[in-house]
């Protein structure tokens, strides 16, 4: 096992991974931000070290200064959580040429997996399906002659994107080149990669994710799936459950088993998730995320495993402590995104200095967060500030608890996404279960509105 | 606006810089900038109490204080500057290490060296002080 990891993140994930290295006796460094100066995750590390300024290209995305950091704290691991550096092919390679360990899959997997372009076509000659769509796209030109041929709706998504950032559904013609420019220039401000492509976009699907774990020693399993298709506009997703409601056997195990052979195509190694749109009985391969999510405690709680914990094992050279008999999942797990923006202006994010604050707690609650009354929000990063997710015997039992979670949950001094969370968990036809992502914006959002104006 | 919030966000400021081995303390925020010195530094300064009774009259050549730009071990140059010493043009005072690469700490123009915050083959981080210069 390691003696000492450094964490190249921020914010809540660097707070998970700081915990669950402690757990293993292992020691953290911490990397910040000039902004993040006063942030739990500096607090409760180890050590830690100023890596630049607040604009996250000079920070959080500072390759040498956080390999130095790491290099002169004496790390033997670099964990590099979700977001920033975490599916950079280049800074895994960087950090094994200095000697760290990078806690994820091996360079090569993560730039042919973690590079959706190339995972699409691998995932194609594998024989899993895929949505219609292109290669990288040099330009707006490239991608209108790709869409002649597949048509519209499309979405446009940077290769090295995530968390629906660099990526823009385009429903016309005319709306094409604005698209393209703007979800390039995310790209690039986001993970310094501005390629793009382009793909078909189903109408009405729902995404369900697969969660795989791979050791070193050739040990594949996948901890069921998730359903990510509660989205904001942005595609960001909002709230997730596992397992997946209201999803026929067959699809699950098809999914499944999908994720399982891809993994094996590939000898996937560490934590990872294939993300799929589902519709009807219909499963599209739409990417790999090569690297923890931020969606990944709802998995926790309904298989009781850890997966950081996991990973850190892993990417020490243990085998899994889990097999594929030994895993079930237990009753179902719904998890909120607390962010700090208003639903009712489009999702605006929102910076500013908290009033009081208070999390919920009890039976079948967990809270992870990073933030405290009185402490900043920083108008550099992702807004989201806390993940409040609730654990039950069946769904409804979840959902139950989960509203009353949030009703003893106060956070006061920026506008955030509880209140909206709360509505969307009383929807009739979010109970129902089974909605897509496009339901949110298309279903719920209008007739909110107007019962809010 | 030296009222009774700021005599009360000094005092505690004045007694850890007094308490506390320091050479130099400064506190910058949006409205007030304070800064504490330590008469037996290079710099002559005015004794911590007297300071601390007037926040914002910052001494009019505060000393500038040469930062490193990225994380790194700091190395100075042969023959080392001392504190005290005259700096002449812009000079090579130091250089920081990062990943095998030299990243030079200049002087940037003549001046007192008047302060040496860090030592030689010392680990240091983003935004740390390394030096302070008296124009």
């Amino acid at each position: 096992m390691f003696k000492k990891v450094l964490i190249a993140n921020r914010g809540e994930i660097a707070l998970r991974i700081n915990r669950a290295a402690h757990e293993l006796g292992v020691q953290t460094v911490a990397i910040f931000s000039e902004a993040d100066r006063q942030s739990q995750h500096v607090r409760f590390a180890d050590e830690a070290y100023c890596v630049g300024p607040g604009p996250v290209v000079r920070s959080y995305l500072n390759i040498p200064n956080i390999i130095s950091a790491a290099l002169i704290s004496g790390a033997d691991a670099i964990h590099p959580g979700y977001g920033f550096l975490a599916e950079n092919a280049r800074f895994a390679e960087i950090a094994r040429d200095h000697g760290l360990v990078f806690i994820g899959p091996t360079p090569s997997v993560i730039s042919s997996m973690g590079d959706k372009a190339t995972a699409r076509r691998l995932m194609a000659e594998a024989g899993v399906p895929t949505t219609p769509g292109s290669d990288i796209v040099a330009s707006v030109d490239d991608a209108r002659a790709v869409i002649e041929k597949i048509g519209y709706p499309v979405l446009l998504k940077a290769t090295a994107g995530g968390g629906g950032k660099g990526m823009r559904a385009v429903y016309e013609a005319g709306e094409l080149e604005t698209a393209f420019a703007t979800a390039q220039a995310e790209a690039e401000a986001s993970f310094k990669d501005g390629r793009m492509y382009v793909e078909k976009l189903i109408i009405e699907p729902r995404h369900i994710e697969v969660q795989v774990l791979g050791d070193e020693h050739g040990n594949i399993v996948h901890l069921g799936e998730r359903d990510c298709s509660i989205q904001k506009p942005s595609h960001q997703k909002l709230i997730e459950e596992a397992p997946a409601p209201a999803l026929p056997d067959g699809v699950r195990a098809s999914l499944h088993a999908t994720a399982i052979a891809a993994c094996r195509a590939v000898n996937y190694t560490n934590a990872g998730t294939l993300e799929f749109l589902v519709s009807g009985e219909q499963v599209y391969f739409m990417e790999m995320n090569t690297r923890i999510q931020v969606e990944h405690p709802v998995t926790e709680m309904v298989y009781g495993v850890d997966l950081v914990k996991e990973q850190i094992r892993i990417a020490a050279g243990e085998p899994l402590t889990v097999t594929q008999a030994e895993l079930h999942p237990n009753g179902h797990a719904i998890e909120v995104r607390v962010n700090a923006e208003d639903p009712e202006q489009n999702f605006a994010p929102a910076a500013g200095t908290l009033g009081r604050v208070e999390f919920p707690g009890g039976p079948g609650v967990r809270v992870d967060t990073h933030v405290y009354g009185g402490a900043t929000i920083p108008p550099y990063y992702d807004s989201m500030i806390a993940k409040i997710i609730a654990h039950g015997a069946t769904r409804e039992a979840a959902i139950a608890r989960m509203e009353r979670a949030l009703s003893e949950t106060r956070i006061e001094g920026v506008k955030t996404t509880i209140d909206f969370c709360r509505d969307v968990l009383r929807d009739p036809a979010f109970r129902a279960a089974g909605v897509g992502v496009e339901w949110l914006k298309t279903d719920f959002m209008p007739g909110h509105h107007a019962l809010s104006a | 606006m030296f009222d009774e919030t700021i005599a009360r966000r000094v005092r505690p400021l004045a007694e850890a810089f007094r308490d506390a081995a320091l050479v130099r303390l400064t506190v910058h925020e949006d409205d007030f900038e304070l800064e504490f010195r330590r008469a037996a530094s290079p710099v002559a300064a005015a004794p911590a109490p007297d300071v601390a009774a007037e926040p914002a009259a910052a001494p009019s050549s505060a000393p500038e204080v040469l930062t490193s730009d990225v994380v790194g071990v700091v190395r100075f140059m042969r023959p080392p500057a001392v504190e005290g010493q005259r700096l002449e043009g812009d000079r090579d005072l130091a250089f920081v290490e990062t990943l095998g690469i030299r990243n030079p700490v200049r002087s940037h123009g003549s001046g007192t060296l008047a302060a040496v915050f860090v030592t030689d083959g010392q680990p240091v981080e983003y935004g740390q002080p390394l030096f302070a210069i008296e124009r």
